[in-house]
């Protein structure tokens, strides 16, 4: 197969996780004509290789089994015979009286290790997913955390307790264990990029000590414990050992439910590049099994399957987990308390800009009118958002949340991330500490909207000043370590495509991995109007449906999915609930920003409760924890 | 009878009977009794998926007959609302349209015992005259047993001298349902299911071809809607001559039935797969856009349905009864709602001609990679 990759004209596009054990890998590759190197962390080298900008990506191999589809270059891995060192468990207790574990969120591969580690020992400690400085401070009586890298390399003094991950999994596999290696789509590398890649890997192993003594000054961590760890923990070779290793690994993983089926193989550059895929009816048949499916398992079925396949294996979904055939609504009221907002998204229709004749804040009457309505219609909650008006400091929300939460008896949905992380810059205080303040003054969970598409080409392209979708999962991720529940959504149909909504539900699946603190998923296309910047991209009922049950097909994790009959209509809405929906969202009263976008349709409850009848499931109505309010009828 | 043997039937191409036809309406899945009618549609259509330029024209609501489902009509001239159109006004709609023609004016009408016979030859010549090529599917069966009753006239003797004015076909309208339980309860002063049947027994001797519908939704049991399936496929295993059979949706807003709510999204899509499955000998099933909704006639596609009507404009009768859909879709649209159906858009004529082929939506573009296919998807909207 010809390749023109990996010449001075055009470069092979290489990514790589910056991480000093890599560093033998790649360092040679630096100034190298013929390569476009990046190095970032493990998420970025992954959304790097899944969207295209990267070639071939040293990858941990969790990231390479959730994405799915990439082949293993016969190159090198970054691996270990036994103990490693650099991917602990540590605590002051004892493992076994261990009630929770901290994660290291940086390193999935570990992070799954970890928990099968301990599953095989029969404990069941709780998981909480913390960004690596705080893993380890978190390490307390019996608290204890997953480290790894540097920080582990300082820790494993000061614990009573440590557990070396690699040379738990050789104890109990006598295989070594493979951390990340080298991937890339299958046809992109040639036989001369892997000749490069190994000339590299070569050349680095010799730079070793350089790479040691430089990695100690930029620390203050011991050059010579920093040589016996490249030299002699960490093992680069990739054979048979290494292979059945990763094969055993994912075996195990893909068992415990924490990995999509994966397997491991190898780049054949000689091989023809149309191979037969596997047959659509065996990923169906898994899909209705409920395997878990990599995102280029999910892409293959959301392109591929028919309508009815997808239907009936998100159907089947829906009622693996919601048996009893129970479709659920709530009586709620979506208040948009200002539509003055910074943020000038092109595909919105109800904002206006500081100081616009048009710009509103309710008031405390024009409230009280609105939530005495909910109230009396027998609601429960109101979901409260808004512009990002920098008119209103944080005292303003905690007061008016203050004073909701002493006249009425309601749920407060409120806030997305985006209004969350402006309330962060407008007061100084971090994203946590401002959800803690909001808590306090009466918050109960937080809306999953503004998430559009968790890509940032994408984002950049419709709403260039919102947060980037590190930040808006970041917010999710505080919220859902405070205890706070969220909803999670989805806005598609502008500029992304099939492959942008499936990283979206990934970027969604991973976070959920780690929090579990999603209640449901809503997606909807985007409305346009005329006053928007944004054409339509793909849309269509039927693009609606399918996207629904894609969605409920990759988040296995989360409980509920919910048809968006505001958006689609009620009919559509209804049909969407076979297409893996066991909620249908909420009988508005109001929703400004739909409904300046054109789009507005009216439903009661009694008209809810007949298309649930109607598409063949009994009806109860709920709160925002999704419990029943009434009785299913 | 399982749903897996009725299934099992379909595959075969054996006949459904009754008790199955009622199996499939139990069906609590839908989706699957939807995959079992695809599977038929795609058997005898592929992807094909047809839309004619039409014009629906109704020039007069005035109407002796008093059916419970109807916000249309008015009963005599004079009361409030009542309209029927002078034969320029009428005339005037298709001159309008001249510069991007239709194929084919769409007549359907109140029961008028004021009018000429006269004014409804006139009314087709005029049409003719305006447009040589135009098709003139002309007034339902209900109609033309009106005629014959109010101008003393043979079935044969309305239908040969309106084909001398320019008739080429009839409508499926007015079928409502025929089981006499329904029909006495909802329209009983008019056209009786046999009469309404031996219309189109004679039109179809004729040669001339004709529609079904059926109005569902409202006080009828899923019986009477098999029973209605099953007078028309005996029909038309006698003549042949039916080409599509459309199923109408109830609306309820401003007529007799207005306490009834509409029926659902679910069994919109139900009743359509059913009658693909049942109506084994008719050529098309037509997921009319008008009464289901530009989005639910997108998903009706993949229901069985392989016609969505056409550009309609002027329809004024599911308008009365709070229809949400657009007045007219421009053919821009209709093939647009096809293609983001997956489907193959086909313009037809009123006999099902050929008229224009268009391609796949992502046929040319599949060979494309995706972010090169979004690119271009998006340049077409843009342009």
């Amino acid at each position: 197969m010809s390749d023109a990759k990996g010449t001075a004209t055009q470069p092979l596009r290489v990514s790589v996780v910056d991480y000093l054990n890599a560093r033998p890998l790649f360092s040679a590759l630096a100034d190298d004509p013929r390569v476009a190197l990046t190095r970032g962390l493990p998420s970025e080298v992954a959304r790097e290789i899944a969207e295209d900008e990267a070639d071939c990506a040293l990858l941990p191999v969790a990231a390479a089994a959730d994405l799915g589809g990439l082949d293993l270059l016969p190159v090198a891995a970054i691996g270990s015979r036994g103990p490693v060192g650099s991917v602990l468990l540590v605590s002051e207790a004892p493992l076994a009286d261990l009630d929770t574990v901290a994660l290291d969120l940086s390193s999935r591969t570990s992070v799954v290790l970890a928990r099968l580690l301990l599953r095989r020992m029969g404990l069941s400690p709780r998981f909480v997913g913390l960004p690596a400085a705080e893993a380890l401070a978190a390490a307390e009586g019996r608290t204890g955390a997953v480290v790894i890298g540097d920080p582990a390399l300082q820790a494993r003094a000061k614990y009573t307790h440590v557990l070396d991950l690699a040379s738990a999994w050789m104890e109990w596999t006598g295989l070594p264990f493979v951390f990340a290696a080298w991937f890339a789509r299958p046809g992109t590398v040639s036989e001369g990029s892997l000749a490069m890649l190994r000339g590299a890997r070569d050349r680095g192993k010799d730079a070793r000590p350089s790479l040691a003594r430089e990695h100690a000054q930029a620390t203050g961590l011991a050059e010579d414990a920093l040589v016996t760890y490249l030299n002699e923990s960490i093992r680069y070779e990739l054979g048979e050992a290494e292979l059945a290793g990763l094969a055993r690994f994912y075996d195990e993983a893909h068992a415990a439910g924490l990995l999509p089926r994966a397997e491991v193989k190898l780049a054949d550059v000689a091989a023809a590049p149309a191979a037969r895929p596997p047959s659509l009816d065996g990923l169906l048949a898994r899909a209705f099994d409920g395997d878990r499916l990599s995102g280029d398992e999910a892409l293959r079925l959301y392109r591929e399957a028919s309508l009815f396949d997808l239907g009936a294996c998100a159907d089947e979904a829906r009622k693996r987990r919601h048996p009893s055939d129970v479709v659920t609504y709530i009586v709620d009221r979506n208040v948009n308390y200002t539509n003055v907002c910074t943020t000038s998204c092109r595909f919105c229709a109800f904002y206006r800009p500081v100081g616009h004749a048009e710009g509103y804040v309710l008031s405390r009457a024009q409230l009280a009118e609105k939530l005495s309505e909910v109230v009396r219609a027998g609601g429960v909650q109101i979901l409260l958002q808004g512009g990002l008006n920098p008119e209103l400091p944080l005292e303003w929300y905690e007061d008016l949340f203050r004073w909701i939460k002493s006249e009425f008896a309601l749920g407060l949905h409120a806030l997305s991330p985006e209004e969350i992380l402006f309330l962060s810059q407008l007061s100084g205080l971090t994203v946590p500490r401002v959800l803690e303040r909001l808590r306090a003054a009466g918050l109960d969970s937080v809306p999953g909207g503004g998430a559009e598409i968790l890509v940032d080409r994408v984002r950049k392209k419709i709403a260039k000043a919102k947060c980037t979708s590190a930040e808006w999962l970041g917010v999710m991720r505080s919220a859902h370590q405070l205890g706070l529940r969220s909803s999670c959504t989805m806005m598609y149909g502008t500029t992304d495509d099939d492959e942008d909504r499936i990283l979206h539900l990934l970027k969604l699946r991973g976070l959920q991995d780690e929090t579990g603190g999603f209640t449901a998923f809503f997606c909807w296309d985007f409305q346009y109007e005329e006053g928007t910047r944004v054409r339509p991209g793909d849309t269509g009922t039927l693009l609606y449906l399918r996207t629904q049950a894609i969605a409920r097909l990759v988040l296995d994790n989360v409980e509920h999915v919910g048809s968006s009959w505001v958006t689609q209509g009620p009919a559509v809405g209804q049909v969407a609930l076979r297409f893996g929906a066991d909620d249908l969202g909420s009988v508005m009263f109001e929703e400004n920003v739909v409904s300046s976008a054109g789009t507005t349709f009216r439903m009661d409850a009694t008209g809810m409760e007949q298309r649930i009848h109607d598409a063949g499931f009994r009806a109860a109505r709920r709160n925002v924890r999704y419990e029943w309010l009434t009785e299913p009828r | 009878m399982s749903f897996e043997a009725i299934a099992e039937k379909v595959r075969a191409g054996a006949r459904l009977d009754e008790a199955d036809a009622l199996a499939l309406f139990a069906e609590k899945d839908v989706l699957r009794v939807g995959a079992l009618a695809n599977a038929v549609r795609e058997r005898r259509h592929g992807d094909r998926t047809y839309f004619n330029k039409n014009l629906r024209v109704e020039v007069t609501n005035v109407c002796v007959a008093s059916c419970l489902f109807c916000s249309f009509a008015k009963l005599e001239e004079g009361m409030p609302g009542a309209q029927t159109m002078r034969l320029e006004e009428a005339w005037a709609k298709l001159e309008e349209r001249l510069s991007d023609p239709p194929t084919e004016v769409h007549v359907v009408n109140g029961l008028h015992p004021g009018l000429p016979f006269s004014y409804y030859e006139d009314l087709l010549r005029g049409f003719k005259r305006i447009l040589p090529s135009i098709h003139l599917k002309c007034f339902t069966g209900v109609e033309i047993h009106f005629f014959a009753r109010h101008y003393g006239m043979t079935y044969e003797d309305v239908l040969e001298r309106l084909r001398a004015a320019g008739l080429d076909s009839l409508p499926g309208g007015g079928a409502e349902i025929f089981h006499p339980e329904v029909r006495q309860r909802i329209s009983a002063d008019k056209a009786t299911a046999d009469e309404w049947l031996e219309v189109h027994r004679v039109a179809h001797r004729m040669g001339m071809r004709s529609n079904a519908t059926m109005l569902y939704g409202h006080v009828e049991t899923f019986a009477h809607r098999v029973d209605h399936m099953m007078r028309l496929r005996a029909l038309q295993d006698e003549t042949g001559g039916f080409q599509a059979f459309i199923p109408l949706a109830f609306h309820p807003d401003g007529n007799g039935m207005k306490k009834l709510p509409a029926p659902t999204a679910m069994d919109d899509l139900r009743t359509l797969a059913v009658s693909r499955l049942v109506l084994d000998n008719f050529d098309h099933v037509k997921a009319y856009w008008v009464s289901l909704g530009p989005d639910v006639a997108q998903v009706a596609l993949s229901f069985g349905a392989d016609d969505v009507d056409g550009t309609i404009v002027h329809e004024t009768i599911y308008k009365a009864a709070g229809r949400t859909a657009p007045d007219a879709l421009t053919t821009h649209e209709l093939v647009r709602l096809i293609r983001e159906a997956g489907r193959q858009p086909v313009e037809r004529d009123t006999l099902y001609g050929v008229v224009r082929e268009y391609p796949r939506a992502d046929a040319p573009e599949a060979a494309l990679k995706p972010r090169e296919r979004a690119a271009r998807h998006r340049l077409e909207v843009l342009g």
